[in-house]
Parts: structure tokens; C-alpha cells; sequence
């Protein structure tokens, strides 16, 4: 889910997306960069994001595959939204009763 | 994914994690390491890269393709290292699924497939049930036809004919005979045939003086006139009759020879086997001319149920019917009820009836062939298993799983069985073509035979039933394989786990049972066929030639032009050098019954009167054909003019009983007979059935159009051309259908026996073959297995002779088992075959002893070899092994 909540922002290669989830979460989630990879190849089997070989860079002289977001990526990620954030309500419901009522 | 994307898939996956680590190389870099810790740093940061890569490939996932690819390349690779193993899986299975699809492709192209007409479901034969002729399944009467064409509601059409061989010309040759059908021309209106070229028959071809018309066969058409258009309007001379062809028959159009189109009702009937029709003719009959009591037998009725008639409808229908005929002022006869009935068949009943129980026959022994080959091969892979076993041990404890260990197994025979298949159709199509390039048997629809889908999807339905089969016990193996067990198991001090062996020895029972069973069948035809080979025949056809000859109405219509032409021939016969005796009979010997009639004795006229069989013979015939005499003469010149028969012995006996049946006088036909002479019984209508009652008279008295003239000489087949000369010479426009020597008419009448019996030895010895390979691979494994523990017991005392008993009272519960198994069996399928034995029963304790004795010594010789081999283990060598 947080590979596709990312890549809404737009294209991003491997390490842009590892970099990413580290900066956004403040290195809270210290993922392995290496351990991306094998989910990047399980949402692209799926159908969920589609990868392309492009030039970036300064002088457009290296390629980085960049995985893009699929129109069947963007509904699973709304269904895992709702699906997680009912499930944190729920766990909230059950940490803070006090607070929800 | 496609696995030859595999590499790129591969390559990509590097591509991306080198770029990831430059990547975050550079940034290190920028952070100030120098480039050789920011490369480690990197490292760091991603983790395990083999780790990832591993998990990327599991996370594509291996496709069902790839895992049979990888599989089969694993097992083509383990077949390569044990090749003789390899070999013979492989040819086991190609000799099976050959054997198996051959066999199927008969039964499927003559019992299964529909005939090949528009609904041929709604095609019928209709047989009269005729009292006073105490035949319940006769060609019906043409007279009677013509009264259910009128009056019966439930055919949208009949239409009845006739067979007939007739001598085809075009131009100046010699006549050939020609396989000829002669029908009222609503024949094709019924099966709903269509012409290739022309047309087929127009209602006016049956009508007198407008008849001489023909429509060809595709193969005829193509044999004559090699596919020219032009042959319609061409002009044929056919049975001595000029004849117009107007039509040309679809290739795909096959209709049954009359020796294969009966009611099998009578599982004696014995009839030549004619070649299918190749002409077709329309009959212009005058139907007043038929009498209403008689003609029975000499037609065929076919026709189309209206949709929605059934069977017992039709049945029904033509019965009421026939009891209107015998109600009918006309009728000449007994007419009480039942005197005269009728019955409706379906056509594809008519046509193969009579092979039903041959083809399922040699469909079970096949089968029974197939599964023997597969449990051999069984038991082969489970040696094979035991032996691996280790291996699979190591792999199962490295973690492989269950099911791959399974699949690398069922992957084999897969690869083997696959093989074997293809091999085993292309050997299937080459039996086949030479089965029916030169096909004495006679089998109906023989020209429908071929390899087609149903067969195709069969063979592969067998391969990978074998496949499964054969791998079942293995794979079933492995599952009970305990990793930990087999891998404290010492190689070297291996004692063949119990269960292992116990499993094996199953499958030898069951094998053994399946090949006991198929021998013991395989006795039985063989027991009938030297029964009928040496049966007592009260004829010699060695050194004996005969000439089959068609006279024709419309050359030889005066009984005195065919009176002079005998008499020219059998001249002409006599001069030919080396000749012996020369004589001629109106029927073939050996070529089923022909002109029967009933006989009265003069004295004693309320006496039952049987029919009896008719030859018309000149004298010389029973000196040709070697026939003793019981009383009285043979035919002389002097009997030419005179009412005189001869009688076989046992229609002598019927009628005399133990008086003196010469000078006796008997009524034929309203005219008087005296007896001149009894000659002993022979067999001369069919080997199958007991010798017919005969009677014989001379051929002055009714000259036959088809006339079978014999010669005697020292080397009866050097005679072929010269009887055609003698003949030739009389009378080069003449039809000669065939000359054979009476040996191959002997031989030519028991094809089906002898091809039956000839396959079913073929499968028997096989299959022996099989059982005693598995018993010796068995034992061989087990002597290996059980060296130590044979070379303890010779340390301990055991003798050489103890050591042989062992070995042989390993194999002998399965054995002993098995046979009586397969006794039990072969009971039940001796049952099912009766009707196809001669002189045999279906408990046959003679063939039993026999093939148990067999067997047991086949068994002997295939244990006897790992018996010697633990027999002359020398127990210090097997235990210093240790």
C-alpha cells in the first residue's frame, strides 16, 4: 500500500520510492531497499503498476525503471485505504474507548 | 511469461539493483565516503542482494509450462544416464499403444462409428421369420416387400437387392469379375445418396427394356476410367449386357459386401466373404412372377424409418402386415398364425454383428496386453525408486517437497510415455495400411478404416493413462519414504525395506493374473483352429485346383450350350498334361451352403423331410476330390440321361435308417430320383459345422451357371494358368472369377480364425514375455538387496539348494496367486467367446494344463537366473563387503 501511495505522486524508480518511504515516515520504517524489490515484482505481476525503462539523470545518459501507477493500481489503493483505515479506527475503538465516545 | 523470456526477465532484474546501488553509491559519495566504503554503505542499505533476487523469482512465480519444461528436461537428462532402462520403457510402451491404437481404430471405424449416410440411425434391415423353413431371420420375399411398401406407414421408404458377381468389360479384355449390387432403384432415395458425376437411379431404370444402366463406385470410376467425367454415358459390357453409366458414387460412399449384411441371428451361418460392391444396377423385376411362398433368402430389404418410429414400432407394423398375406386368398400355404412373421434390425447391426464379439475380444486382450506393459514398467520405475532412494532421501532432506519428488517421477514416464505414444501411432498407421492392403479377413466396413480423432484422443487418453499408471507406485513409494530411514540405510548394507517388496510382489500377481488370463484365451482360439485345421474334412484337397467360372444368362441362357461348354472344359482339362482327374460342382467346396431342397422318400411320404444341401456334379468329381464310397457307384457317363442321385451317408441314414438306401427312390421338386449310390459325409460346405447332408446329382439335370471345375494333378498350382487356358480356349468371353488350388480355398475359408488366433498369439506372447521380465527383474533386485543377508545364511549353514528355494518361493505366492487369478478370469472371458470356438469348450481342461504349464515353466526359467546368481554368492566375500 505504501509503494502504490507513493507512486501517486507520479513515476518514481526503486530507490526514489526506498528514499521516499524512509523521508516521509522519518526513517521510522527503515526498510532494506533490496527488500523492495520482490514487492515492486509482486504489484507489477498483478497489474497494480507497470515499470518502464527511461532516461534520467543530469544528462539523461543513465536508465532507471520507473514503475508507474495502473488505473487497476489506483482502485486497489483506494480499496486498501478504506480497508486500513477502518481496521486503525477499529484498533484505535479498542486502545482509546474514552476518547471515541 | 514465456520461458524463453526467461533471460531477459533475468537480466533486467540485475540491471535494476546495479542502478539502485550506484545510486545510492552516489549519495554516499556525496556525503563524503570515498567510493570504495560509500559502495559498502550501499550494500548495507539494500540487504541480502541474492536474498532479493531469490525472492523476485519466487515472486514471478515459476508457470506451469516452465515446471513441466524444467521437469521434463530433469527426466530426459535421468533417462540418458540409465539408457537400457530408457530403451526398454520405450519400446514396451510404442509396442502397447501401437498394438492398443491399431486395435482401437478397428473397433471405432466398425462398431462405433455411424455408418456414413444422412441419419443413418433410421436405417433398418427387415428379415421374415418363416415357419415351414424354420428360419426366423431369412431375406425377405420380393412379393411380400412390395405388399409392406404399400401398406406399412412406419418407412418413409424400402427398397429391397441383391448381390450378385458379374464379369465388368470395357473394350476387348478378358471379363474380370466385378462385385455387383442389383436393387429397385429407390436404393439411393433411401440412404439419401447423391451422384459425384451423373446421376444415381431415376424410377424408369426399373422399368424393363430401359434398365441397362450402371452407376460406378468412386474406386471402380477411378479403376477404369481414372477419374474421367466423361466416363458418364460411357458404355460397359457387365454380365454379358451392354450397360450405360449414368452415374458416379461419392468417395465417400461404402456400402457392405452381401456376406456382411445378415441378421446374425444364426451364429452358424457360414458365407464366403465377397469384396464390397463396386457396381451398382437397377432391377427390373416383373413382381407377379415371384411366388407368394418362396424366394426366401435370395434379397435383402433395407429402408428409412419415418423420424420418430421405433424399432418395435416398424416391427410391429410389418407383422400385422404378414398376417394379412397369410389371410389373403392368394396365399398358397400353412396359414396359421405365426407361419409367417417379420422383424426389424438397424442397419449398422446388419452390417457388423457378426464381428462384435472378435473386435471386443481383441480389444480386452489388448488392453489387458497394455496394462501388463504398464505394470511391468510399474515395477521397473519401483526398482528404479528403490535404488534412488537415497537420492530422493538427500533431496526430501534438503527440503525439496513432497510433490516435487513426485512430479520429477510422474515427469519421466510422462517423457516416456509420450514418446512411446507418438512412436506407437506411427506404428499403429503402418499395421494398419499393411493390415488392409492385403486383407484376407472378413471384416465389414473394412474400407472405413482409418486413423481419425476419436482414435487420436484415445491413443492420447492411453499414453497418459499409462503414464499415470506406471508412475503411481513410485510416486506412492516416495510418499511412505522416510528421509531419515533410507539415509542411515548404508548403501552398501541395504536390505530392500519389506514393504518395498511386498508391493512388487502385487504387481507380479496382478501381472501374472492379466497374462494367465490373455494365454489361457489365446489357448482356446488355438485349440479351434488346429481342431478345425484337423478336423476330418471326407475330402483331399491337396493337389487339387479349382476353377470358378460365371456362366451368364445371356450367353449361356440354353442348358444345352452350358451342358457343351462343361463338356468342352472338362476335355480340355483332361488334356492338360500331368492331369489326373478333372471334374466340375456347382458350388465351391468350402464356400458355404448353396441350392437347398427338401427330399422325400417315394415309399414313405409323410416322412419328415429335411432340407438338404444340392451339388450338381459330373463324374469323375469324387475320384477328383478323393470322397469314399459307402455303397454303391459313382456318377458314370451312362447316368447322363437318367433322374439318378448319390446321397451322402448321413442323409442315407436319415431316410433309411440302417436299410439299404440303393435303388431306394426319392422325391425332389415333384420329380423321382432313384438313389445310385452313398458316399461318406464330408464337410464340404464349412470346416465349422458338422458335415451337411448332401445329395448329388448329375450335372446333365440342371446345368449350373456358376460352375467350379478341379483338377488333379501332382502340382495343383502350377495348374493356375492352365486351367484358365483350358477354358480360355472354349470360350475366351467367358468369366473366370478365380483359380486357386483347394489348399488355399481351405485356408482362405478359416481367415478370420487364423487371424484371430495369429493376434491373440502375438498379444499371449507378449505378454508372457512382460510377465517373465518382471519376474526376473524382481528377483535380480532382491538377490542384490539380500546379498548379505544370503551370504549370513550360507555362513550359518545354508545349502546352494535352500539358497535356489528362497529365491524361487519369493516369486512363487505371486505366481500361484496370479495363475489362479487369471483361471478364475479367463472362465468368465471363455464364457463370452463360446460362440467363437470350435470343438473347444470354454473350460478347456487340456488348454489349462497347458498353459499352466507354460506359464509355470516361464516362470521357472525367468527366476531361475537370480537364483543361480544367490545360489553362487560366496558368503566371505558378501560378508567382508560389510
Amino acid at each position: 500500500m505504501l509503494i502504490l501511495r507513493t507512486l501517486l505522486f507520479g513515476p518514481a524508480h526503486g530507490h526514489q520510492i526506498a528514499k521516499h518511504i524512509q523521508r516521509t515516515t522519518d526513517d521510522l520504517l527503515q526498510i532494506e531497499h533490496g527488500s523492495l524489490y520482490p514487492a515492486l515484482h509482486r504489484l507489477e505481476r498483478k497489474g497494480w503498476i507497470a515499470a518502464k525503462w527511461e532516461a534520467a539523470g543530469k544528462d539523461l545518459k543513465r536508465e532507471f525503471k520507473y514503475y508507474r501507477l495502473t488505473t487497476a493500481g489506483k482502485k486497489q489503493l483506494l480499496a486498501e485505504e478504506s480497508k486500513w483505515k477502518r481496521l486503525t479506527r477499529a484498533v484505535a475503538r479498542i486502545m482509546w474507548p474514552a476518547e471515541e465516545g | 511469461m514465456r520461458w524463453w523470456r526467461h533471460r531477459e526477465r533475468e537480466q533486467d532484474l540485475e540491471r535494476e539493483i546495479r542502478s539502485d546501488l550506484e545510486l545510492e553509491a552516489q549519495e554516499q559519495e556525496a556525503k563524503g565516503l570515498s567510493p570504495q566504503e560509500a559502495h559498502y554503505a550501499a550494500r548495507r542499505a539494500f540487504g541480502n542482494v541474492t536474498w532479493v533476487k531469490e525472492e523476485v523469482r519466487v515472486m514471478w512465480g515459476w508457470t506451469l509450462w516452465e515446471i513441466i519444461f524444467r521437469e521434463l528436461r530433469y527426466a530426459a537428462r535421468t533417462l540418458r544416464k540409465s539408457p537400457g532402462f530408457a530403451a526398454t520403457a520405450f519400446l514396451t510402451l510404442a509396442m502397447g499403444i501401437g498394438a492398443s491404437t491399431a486395435v482401437f481404430t478397428v473397433v471405432d471405424s466398425v462398431l462405433l462409428k455411424p455408418l456414413a449416410f444422412h441419419e443413418s440411425g433410421r436405417l433398418v434391415a427387415c428379415w421374415e421369420s418363416v415357419r415351414f423353413l424354420g428360419d426366423d431371420a431369412t431375406g425377405p420375399n420380393p412379393r411380400h416387400v412390395e405388399v409392406w411398401r404399400q401398406r406399412a406407414t412406419a418407412f418413409s421408404g424400402l427398397t429391397y437387392l441383391q448381390n450378385a458377381a458379374m464379369g465388368l468389360t470395357l473394350g476387348a479384355e478378358h471379363p474380370r469379375l466385378t462385385s455387383a449390387v442389383v436393387t429397385i432403384p429407390n436404393l439411393f432415395e433411401i440412404l439419401q445418396v447423391h451422384a459425384l458425376q451423373g446421376r444415381t437411379f431415376i424410377p424408369e431404370d426399373g422399368v424393363q427394356g430401359h434398365d441397362n444402366v450402371a452407376v460406378l463406385t468412386y474406386p471402380l470410376w477411378q479403376d477404369l476410367f481414372h477419374g474421367d467425367p466423361g466416363a458418364v454415358g460411357a458404355t460397359i459390357r457387365l454380365g454379358d449386357v451392354s450397360r450405360q453409366v449414368v452415374g458416379v458414387l461419392p468417395a465417400n460412399f461404402h456400402f457392405p459386401s452381401g456376406s456382411a449384411l445378415r441378421s446374425f441371428r444364426r451364429a452358424d451361418q457360414s458365407v464366403n466373404v465377397a469384396p464390397d460392391p463396386a457396381i451398382f444396377i437397377p432391377a427390373a423385376l416383373d413382381i407377379t412372377k415371384f411366388p407368394w411362398n418362396g424366394n426366401y433368402g435370395n434379397w435383402i430389404t433395407l429402408g428409412r424409418l419415418n423420424p420418430g418410429v421405433t424399432l418395435a414400432q416398424a416391427s410391429a407394423q410389418l407383422n400385422t402386415i404378414q398376417a394379412q398375406i397369410l389371410g389373403d386368398p392368394s396365399w398358397p400355404a400353412d396359414r396359421r398364425a405365426g407361419a409367417l412373421g417379420a422383424w426389424v434390425q438397424p442397419m449398422q447391426e446388419a452390417i457388423v454383428g457378426g464381428s462384435r464379439t472378435a473386435l471386443w475380444l481383441l480389444m480386452a486382450s489388448v488392453l489387458s496386453l497394455m496394462l501388463i506393459a504398464c505394470l511391468n514398467l510399474a515395477n521397473a520405475q519401483l526398482g528404479r525408486a528403490l535404488t534412488r532412494s537415497r537420492e530422493s532421501a538427500v533431496r526430501a532432506a534438503l527440503g525439496a517437497a513432497k510433490w516435487r519428488l513426485i512430479w520429477s517421477v510422474l515427469a519421466e514416464n510422462l517423457l516416456l510415455a509420450a514418446l512411446g505414444g507418438a512412436a506407437g501411432i506411427l506404428l499403429a498407421k503402418t499395421a494398419l495400411d499393411l493390415f488392409m492392403r492385403d486383407t484376407p479377413v472378413g471384416l465389414p466396413r473394412l474400407s472405413e478404416i482409418h486413423l481419425n480423432l476419436n482414435v487420436l484422443l484415445f491413443s492420447t487418453l492411453l499414453t497418459f493413462g499409462a503414464s499415470l499408471v506406471s508412475a503411481l507406485l513410485p510416486a506412492l513409494r516416495l510418499l511412505a519414504t522416510d528421509p531419515q530411514a533410507s539415509l542411515q540405510q548404508s548403501s552398501s548394507r541395504s536390505f530392500g525395506s519389506r514393504q518395498g517388496n511386498r508391493l512388487r510382489r502385487w504387481l507380479i500377481g496382478m501381472q501374472v493374473a492379466g497374462c494367465t488370463a490373455l494365454l489361457l484365451v489365446t489357448g482356446l482360439f488355438s485349440k479351434s483352429l488346429l481342431h478345425l485345421l484337423g478336423e476330418d474334412k471326407g475330402f483331399d484337397t491337396a493337389e487339387v485346383a479349382v476353377a470358378e467360372v460365371r456362366l451368364t444368362p445371356q450367353s449361356y441362357g440354353e442348358d444345352q450350350s452350358r451342358v457343351n461348354f462343361d463338356d468342352a472344359v472338362l476335355a480340355n482339362l483332361r488334356a492338360i498334361p500331368g492331369v489326373e482327374a478333372a471334374a466340375m460342382v456347382s458350388a465351391m467346396p468350402l464356400g458355404g451352403e448353396s441350392w437347398i431342397e427338401f427330399v422325400q422318400r417315394v415309399d414313405k411320404p409323410e416322412q419328415e423331410s429335411p432340407l438338404i444341401n444340392f451339388r450338381w456334379v459330373s463324374p469323375g468329381y469324387f475320384e477328383t476330390t478323393r470322397q469314399r464310397l459307402v455303397a454303391g457307384r459313382f456318377f458314370e457317363e451312362r447316368d447322363r440321361n437318367l433322374s439318378n442321385v448319390v446321397l451322402s451317408e448321413g442323409e442315407a441314414k436319415a431316410l433309411w435308417g440302417n436299410d439299404d438306401a440303393i435303388n431306394g427312390q426319392v422325391k425332389i421338386e415333384g420329380r423321382i430320383f432313384t438313389v445310385i449310390g452313398v458316399v461318406a459325409d464330408s464337410r464340404n460346405t464349412s470346416l465349422k459345422t458338422p458335415p451337411a447332408r448332401m445329395a448329388y446329382v448329375h450335372y446333365k439335370d440342371r446345368p449350373p451357371f456358376p460352375t467350379y471345375f478341379l483338377a488333379r494333378a501332382p502340382y495343383a498350382s502350377g495348374l493356375v494358368s492352365a486351367m484358365r487356358q483350358a477354358i480360355w480356349k472354349y470360350d475366351p468371353e467367358v468369366t473366370i472369377a478365380r483359380v486357386k488350388t483347394l489348399g488355399a480355398q481351405l485356408t482362405d475359408s478359416l481367415a478370420t480364425e487364423r487371424f484371430e488366433t495369429l493376434v491373440l498369439l502375438s498379444f499371449g506372447a507378449a505378454a508372457l514375455l512382460l510377465a517373465m521380465l518382471g519376474i526376473y527383474g524382481v528377483l535380480s533386485y532382491s538377490v542384490v538387496t539380500r546379498k548379505q543377508e544370503i551370504g549370513v545364511r550360507m555362513a550359518l549353514g545354508a545349502t546352494r539348494a535352500k539358497v535356489y528355494a528362497l529365491t524361487f518361493a519369493e516369486a512363487g505366492v505371486p505366481v500361484f496367486a496370479g495363475v489362479s487369478v487369471g483361471l478364475a478370469g479367463s472362465v468368465l472371458a471363455g464364457r463370452a467367446v463360446q460362440t467363437m470356438l470350435y470343438g473347444t469348450r470354454a473350460v478347456d481342461p487340456a488348454v489349462i494344463l497347458m498353459v499352466t504349464g507354460l506359464f509355470l515353466l516361464s516362470a521357472v526359467a525367468a527366476a531361475f537366473l537370480p537364483a543361480r546368481r544367490a545360489a553362487s554368492v560366496e558368503p566371505m566375500e558378501a560378508l567382508r563387503s560389510e
